[in-house]
């Protein structure tokens, strides 16, 4: 267990070392980012003007469709990032001889690919953690702003003698949860095809290029060619991509940030179930292939 | 021998790479607290064969066991006490010497900043302990290598060319590091090497393979013993064709007579030394001298193997 736990205090250690996956977390909180520190200057600026109490209600409404939009965001740039850094973290390794290096230790190839997953993982989840932390501080500023003016109340009877928050605990949990079982699943699809490449870029490129065709396939086939053929629409509901569609979809976000549903409503609960599923198959391709593999680097 | 008395024992290993099959049967076995060499020429299959031993290479056909742990089944618990470099040491460029050790060493046990530094004393990266991988010579990164494999002191030592790709001064540098680990930690040491000479200085023990077969194992010492003796006879200038014409008839002590640099070089039946000297003396010839040469480990690879002095890992 404290091997574990090693390992992946270390392959984390080594995701933060490089300057990619850096630019990656500046990358995926962009957004949120820039807007936070736009509005607040807005938000400041119009101050000036004597509109506070208007102001916060909007500035409150458009942190909350950023906050939507900083999620959907995400999971759309996510599998670049994962597709990169899954790449560096076996094809790289595996030419380098870094993996070498981990194999002549007491660790078990399993191991290996638990630790580099959750890592990349736990990176995964600071980043999207991150954009809300920016979006979150940007309502406490401009809310603690609108106190000091001594304008009150608001006009959308905000009450904001209470804690604000962006998202409630409970929402926040099942975000994470769906984006941790999304991921896992993508995280679990790169690893298989890292195994074949010993260039992060080539697998990189090849294994983007496949998930996008599977896509593809699952857009034309599900809405299209299921009129021409039912095995389509079979085939359509098989793809591991429509779990994603469905589990980053405006419509599940929505409904988990405004407690209209939660992890265990219908779709969203076939979504996530399947995409688990997804998980453990390419798991269990993915350990498979790796304690066959030969390091000859 | 009995496994459990050696440090590596290894039966009937067999390995193909596609049509080619690179070990064919191999057996051999190290025992412990010996410095072991492991010897062959190129593609016979040594480093095939270290990548085996320690897991690199899944799926064993045949019987290899480590520190009494049969492999594969037992390998996390015999490789907590082994520590192993297969060819060039590979630690991430960015990080420091001791960052290197640290994060990778901790992975066998729970480490101290006092054994980590002590291991980088003893490898003589003390200057270097917080210098980057990526800016290490080729020697300094062997050594690094030297010092991940007995941060956690183990009871073998598994190294895979530790000299290669360095000078003939850093070779001497980590001929003295490996004595010392040996004599200081204790440690079973088995490496591969293409420097005859050099492992001729460092091991006591040698494992010769060749076309993926052991073809002689042993202690060095009863290896040489089987040699005939080789002398270098100095005499005078005006004496030398007589030297030759009369060494030429004693067949039953010499064996073989070569021109050296200084004097004949000669190969005499073991213990004849004196005979043959007496009889030139008798003769009237005047030895100068009568040097001794060592035997050669050189010899008796040649002589099993066919070859050379080969550069250069195998498969």
């Amino acid at each position: 267990m404290r091997r574990m736990l090693f390992l992946i205090l270390f392959e984390l250690k080594k995701i933060l070392n490089r300057k990619k996956a850096l630019l990656f977390l500046l990358a995926l909180n962009i957004v949120p980012l820039v807007a936070s520190l736009a509005l607040i200057v807005a938000y400041v600026k119009f101050k000036g003007f004597g509109f506070g109490e208007v102001q916060f209600s909007v500035l409150h409404e458009i942190v909350k469709g950023l906050f939507t939009a900083h999620f959907k965001l995400f999971a759309f740039i996510a599998p670049f990032f994962l597709a990169l850094v899954v790449g560096d973290s076996f094809s790289t390794e595996l030419s380098r001889g870094y993996m070498k290096m981990l194999l002549l230790t007491p660790v078990r190839r399993w191991q290996v690919i638990t630790a580099k997953t959750l890592a990349i993982m736990l990176f995964l989840l600071l980043a999207v953690c991150l954009g809300g932390f920016f979006l979150q501080a940007d309502l406490l500023v401009a809310r603690s702003l609108t106190q000091a003016s001594g304008v009150l109340p608001d006009a959308l009877n905000i009450d904001i003698s209470k804690p604000l928050y962006l998202v409630s605990t409970s929402s926040a949990f099942q975000l994470l949860v769906l984006t941790f079982v999304g991921n896992l699943m993508l995280i679990g699809f790169f690893i298989v095809f890292a195994l074949f490449f010993e260039s992060a870029i080539l697998m990189s490129f090849t294994s983007l290029s496949a998930l996008m065709g599977i896509h593809t396939f699952y857009l034309i086939a599900s809405s299209l060619l299921n009129k021409i053929d039912v095995w389509y629409e079979s085939a359509a509901k098989w793809c591991f991509t429509r779990h994603l569609d469905e589990l980053f979809s405006v419509n599940t976000i929505e409904t988990i940030l405004e407690s209209r549903g939660n992890l265990l409503t219908d779709n969203i609960f076939t979504a996530w179930q399947a995409s688990l599923g997804w998980a453990v198959l390419f798991y269990a391709i993915a350990v498979l292939l790796f304690s066959r593999r030969q390091i000859l680097h | 021998m009995n496994a459990e008395m050696s440090a590596i024992t290894v039966n009937r290993l067999c390995k193909n790479f596609g049509r080619k099959q690179v070990l064919k049967g191999l057996d051999f076995s190290v025992p412990l607290n010996t410095i072991a060499g492991f010897l062959g020429p190129n593609g016979a299959g040594k480093t095939t064969t270290m990548r085996m031993l320690l897991g690199l290479i899944p799926g064993i056909d045949g019987e290899i066991t480590m520190l009494g742990q049969s492999m594969p089944g037992g390998r996390t618990i015999a490789l907590e006490e082994i520590g192993a470099v297969v060819e060039n040491p590979a630690f991430i460029e960015s990080m420091s010497a001791y960052e290197n050790l640290y994060w990778f060493g901790s992975l066998y046990k729970p480490l101290t900043d006092q054994r980590i530094f002590e291991v980088i004393e003893m490898v003589g990266l003390r200057d270097a302990a917080r210098q980057r991988f990526g800016t290490f010579s080729t020697g300094m990164k062997q050594r690094l290598g030297v010092a991940f494999g007995i941060l956690h002191r183990p009871k073998l030592l598994i190294l895979d060319e530790p000299t290669s790709g360095m000078d003939p001064a850093g070779r001497v540098h980590m001929r003295e590091i490996l004595t010392r680990i040996h004599d200081e930690e204790k440690t079973s040491i088995f490496l591969s090497s293409h420097l005859l000479d050099e492992v001729q200085r460092l091991c006591n023990y040698v494992v010769i393979i060749d076309n993926g077969k052991c073809v002689k194992q042993g202690y060095v010492s009863e290896l040489l013993s089987g040699h005939s003796e080789k002398w270098e006879i100095r005499v005078a200038d005006e004496d030398a064709a007589k030297t030759r014409e009369l060494l030429a008839t004693m067949h039953e002590a010499v064996i073989d007579i070569n021109q050296g640099p200084r004097g004949l070089v000669v190969s005499l039946q073991t213990g004849k030394s004196a005979e043959v000297n007496s009889g030139l003396i008798k003769a009237g010839v005047r030895v100068m001298a009568l040097i001794p040469l060592e035997a050669s480990l050189e010899e008796t690879f040649i002589k099993l193997t066919g070859n050379g002095i080969t550069v250069g890992g195998g498969a």
